[in-house]
C-alpha cells in the first residue's frame, strides 16, 4: 500500500483572533431597535469598520497564519455573516458564535450578555490545537470586556495568572459551573508559553485611552486600522507596502485623509509606541514605484504630514511600563454595561 | 447642498497660559473632535501635560494633533516683554504654525496682548486694514440673524487706542462681514458709538466716519447710537476706537458684577427678597443661559490676513469648544476675502 499522496499544510506561525461586532463590523445594539436591524440586515448592507477587511487580507497575505473569530452574535447569524466575510474577501479558519437560544432554553440569562464565560473558554479550547510557538495577535472593541478577556487568556497561558485568581475573576464575573470547567480543562492541556504579542481595542466608543492602562502596553487602544497596521509593521508582522495598502483602501472608502492618518500616525508615538522605524519603512515605500500610491496623489505631502508630526513632538515619550495585570480589580470591566459592579471606578 | 461634507479645517489651540489650566483647553478640543468631523485641532502647548489630560479624556485621535512648545506666557507678563523672552511660548508657536499653512486659524484664552502681538509679528495685515481692531461680543435684549444670535459686535476694544476715521470705516468693513458671517445675518445693522444719535456729534473722527459710512451701499449703517443702545441691542455691530471701547467694556462687565454681588446681598439679607428672587429664579436662568458667553466661544481679532479667536480667560471646555467652531466658521466663510471685498467698495 502506498503512503496517501497529502501534503499537510504548514502549522500556523501566527494566531489573529477577532471580535466581530464594532471589531470588525460597524454594528449597533446599545438599544432595542439597533438588535432588530442588525438582526434583519443582509450581509451586503452590513458595513465593514474602514480597513478591516484589507489589515485581514494583509495578514493573511503573509501565509502560516490562522485567523479565528469569536463573536457574540447568535449562530443563527451565521449565514448571513459568512457570506459578509465572503463578500470582503476574508478566509476564516475558525468561526465560533454564541448560542444566545441554547442560553435561553436553559434559563442561562446571564450568558445572554455576559462575555468572560462565553470568550474565554472559547479562546482557550482554540488554543488547545496550537503550535506552541504560534504567536498570537487579538483584535477586540471597548464596548465588552475584549482588553479584559483577551489580558486574562494572555496571562493564564503564560502562567502569570494563578488558580486562586481565575476562580475570584470567574466568580465575580457570574460565569456559570460548566464554563468555569471548560476554562479550565482548557487551560490545563495549553502548554506554558508566552504567544500573545498585541491585543488592539478598537474605540468604537472612544473610550479614553487612558482606560486600558492597568493592562499594560501589550493591550494597544486605536481609533482605526491604520494604527493597528502601523504597530503591526513595527512588530514585523507587516511590511511598509502592505500598511499602504490598507491606508489607500481607507482614503477610498471611508474618507480618510492625510490630516486624519497623520494624526493616527501622532496620537501613537506620543503614547510611546516605538514607531520610528516603521516612519523610515513607511517613507522608503512611499518613494518606491508603486501603483497603489496613485490613490494618495492628491495628497502629495504625506511624507512631509508625518515627518512633520514626528518632529512636532521633540523627544519621544518613553515607552509605557510593563506590569502586572489586577484581574480581581479590573473585574468591573468584564460585566455587561448595565451591571451593579460596572459602576465602579475605571 | 445635500451630501456635501464641509471642507476639512485644523485649527490650532494655544493650550497654556488660561485661568484653569490646559486640561481645560484639550477637553474643549476632544468635545470639537467628537462634535465636529470636519475640524481639526493641533493642540500646542507642554506635549506631556496635553497627553496627560487627552488620555483622560473621550476623544476623536484622527481630529488631534500636538505641537510641543516648551514655554508659555502668564496672563499677568507684558507681552512684549515676554515674547521677547521666550519665543517658544505656545501662543507664538501656535501664531507661527498658523502663518506657515499648518493650521488656518489661531485661538488662545491665554493672554490677550501677547496674541494680538504673536498674530501682529507672524500674521499680515489685510491689504487696506491699517490696524487689527480686537472685538468682543456682548449679550442685548433683542436677537439678530437666522439663528436668534443674542450677541451684538463691539469694536475695537483695546488694540487700537486712538483711531482715524479711516480706521473706524475699516472696523465697520471688518465687524459687519464677521457678522454677516458668525451671526448669519444678511444685513447686520452698523453703528458708531458717540455721546448723541446726530450725525454731527462726536469728535471730528466720529463725523468723518459717520459721513463716510453713510455714503456706503455695503454697509447697513444706522447712525450713531449712544451707550444705552448696547446692552438694548439698537445695532448688531459698534463700532468704536480702542480706548473707548475699552472703557465701555469694563463699564459693562463691571455692572454685571455689580449686579450679581447685589442679587447675592439681597439673597442673604431678607427673607423677603429672597422668596422675590426665588419667584423670579426661571426668568432669571433664561437670562443667564441666553447670556452666557460660554455658548459663543470667543471674540475675533479682525483685519489680520488669519484668524485669531480670543477665548475668554475663564473659559471652560464648552466655550473652547465653540470657539473652535466660530474659528472655523470664519475660515469656511473665507472672511478675509469678504473683508477685502467691502474694503474696496
Amino acid at each position: 500500500m502506498s503512503l496517501p499522496d497529502r501534503i499537510d499544510p504548514r502549522p500556523p506561525r501566527r494566531i489573529y483572533r477577532w471580535d466581530l461586532d464594532k471589531t470588525y463590523l460597524q454594528t449597533e445594539f446599545d438599544s432595542l431597535r439597533d438588535l432588530v436591524r442588525t438582526a434583519f440586515q443582509k450581509a451586503h448592507q452590513k458595513v465593514a469598520v474602514p480597513g478591516a477587511s484589507a489589515l485581514i487580507r494583509e495578514l493573511s497575505e503573509n501565509g502560516d497564519s490562522r485567523l479565528c473569530i469569536v463573536s457574540g452574535s447568535p449562530k443563527q447569524m451565521r449565514a448571513v455573516l459568512e457570506e459578509k466575510l465572503k463578500l470582503d474577501g476574508v478566509r476564516w479558519d475558525e468561526f465560533v458564535l454564541k448560542d444566545n437560544v441554547g442560553n435561553l432554553l436553559r434559563g442561562r440569562f446571564r450568558a445572554l450578555r455576559g462575555q468572560v464565560g462565553y470568550k474565554l473558554p472559547a479562546i482557550l479550547e482554540s488554543r488547545v490545537h496550537a503550535p506552541v510557538e504560534a504567536e498570537e495577535v487579538l483584535f477586540g472593541d471597548d464596548a465588552e470586556a475584549d482588553a479584559f478577556i483577551y489580558s486574562l487568556f494572555a496571562d493564564l497561558i503564560a502562567g502569570r495568572v494563578d488558580e486562586r485568581v481565575l476562580s475570584q475573576v470567574l466568580e465575580a464575573g457570574g460565569v456559570y459551573p460548566d464554563d468555569a470547567i471548560r476554562v479550565r480543562e482548557a487551560w490545563k492541556k495549553i502548554p506554558v508559553g508566552d504567544p500573545v504579542r498585541r491585543i488592539f481595542i478598537h474605540l468604537d466608543r472612544l473610550t479614553p485611552p487612558a482606560h486600558f492602562t492597568a493592562y499594560g502596553p501589550r493591550v494597544v487602544p486605536i481609533f482605526n486600522y491604520f494604527q493597528a497596521a502601523l504597530v503591526l509593521l513595527a512588530d514585523g508582522h507587516l511590511t511598509a507596502p502592505q500598511v499602504l495598502k490598507i491606508a489607500v483602501e481607507m482614503v477610498q472608502t471611508a474618507g480618510h485623509n492625510i490630516i486624519t492618518l497623520s494624526n493616527s500616525f501622532q496620537d501613537l508615538l506620543r503614547r510611546g509606541l516605538p514607531l520610528q522605524q516603521a516612519a523610515v519603512a513607511l517613507s522608503q515605500a512611499l518613494e518606491g514605484p508603486n501603483k497603489l500610491l496613485a490613490a494618495m496623489r492628491p495628497m502629495p505631502d504625506i511624507l512631509a504630514a508625518f515627518s512633520k508630526r514626528l518632529a512636532a513632538l521633540g523627544t519621544p515619550p518613553p515607552p509605557p511600563p510593563v506590569q502586572a495585570v489586577d484581574y480581581v480589580s479590573l473585574i468591573h470591566h468584564a460585566l455587561p454595561r448595565n451591571h451593579k459592579g460596572r459602576s465602579k471606578p475605571g | 447642498m445635500v451630501g456635501t461634507q464641509p471642507q476639512p479645517v485644523t485649527i490650532a489651540f494655544d493650550v497654556m497660559g488660561t485661568d484653569h489650566g490646559p486640561a481645560e483647553v484639550v477637553r474643549g478640543a476632544a468635545m470639537l473632535s467628537l462634535e465636529s468631523p470636519h475640524i481639526h485641532t493641533l493642540l500646542v502647548g507642554d506635549r506631556s501635560l496635553i497627553d496627560e489630560a487627552l488620555a483622560e479624556t473621550k476623544h476623536n485621535g484622527e481630529r488631534i494633533s500636538v505641537q510641543h512648545a516648551a514655554d508659555f506666557i502668564g496672563m499677568d507678563e507684558k507681552p512684549g516683554e515676554a515674547l521677547a523672552r521666550k519665543p517658544n511660548a505656545s501662543v507664538a508657536v501656535a501664531a507661527r504654525l498658523v502663518a506657515e499653512g499648518e493650521a488656518q486659524a489661531l485661538v488662545s484664552a491665554g493672554n490677550t496682548g501677547a496674541g494680538v502681538l504673536a498674530c501682529a509679528r507672524h500674521f499680515q495685515l489685510i491689504p487696506g486694514v491699517r490696524r487689527a481692531a480686537l472685538a468682543t461680543v456682548y449679550p442685548t435684549r433683542s436677537v439678530r440673524g437666522a439663528k436668534g444670535d443674542p450677541f451684538s459686535l463691539i469694536l475695537d476694544v483695546g488694540a487700537t487706542v486712538e483711531a482715524t476715521a479711516d480706521d473706524l470705516v475699516t472696523f465697520a468693513v471688518m465687524g459687519s462681514a464677521y457678522a454677516r458671517i458668525i451671526s448669519q445675518n444678511d444685513r447686520p445693522k452698523v453703528a458708531l458709538l458717540s455721546n448723541g444719535i446726530e450725525p454731527q456729534k462726536g469728535p471730528p473722527r466720529v463725523v468723518e466716519a459717520h459721513a463716510r459710512l453713510s455714503e456706503m451701499k455695503d454697509i447697513h449703517f444706522i447712525g450713531n447710537v449712544e451707550g444705552i443702545d448696547i446692552p438694548k441691542g439698537t445695532a448688531d455691530v459698534i463700532v468704536t476706537d480702542g480706548f473707548v471701547g475699552n472703557v465701555c467694556l469694563k463699564m459693562l462687565e463691571g455692572v454685571h458684577d455689580t449686579v450679581v454681588e447685589l442679587a447675592q446681598y439681597a439673597y442673604k439679607e431678607s427673607l423677603r427678597w429672597r422668596a422675590g428672587l426665588a419667584m423670579l429664579s426661571s426668568g432669571i436662568q433664561r437670562i443667564k443661559d441666553i447670556t452666557d458667553w460660554n455658548q459663543y466661544g470667543g471674540a475675533p481679532i479682525l483685519g489680520f490676513d488669519k484668524i485669531f479667536i480670543k477665548a475668554h480667560g475663564r473659559s471652560k471646555s464648552r466655550a473652547i469648544a465653540n470657539a473652535g467652531k466660530v474659528a472655523a466658521k470664519v475660515v469656511s466663510n473665507n472672511l478675509g476675502a469678504a473683508i477685502r471685498e467691502g474694503l474696496t467698495k
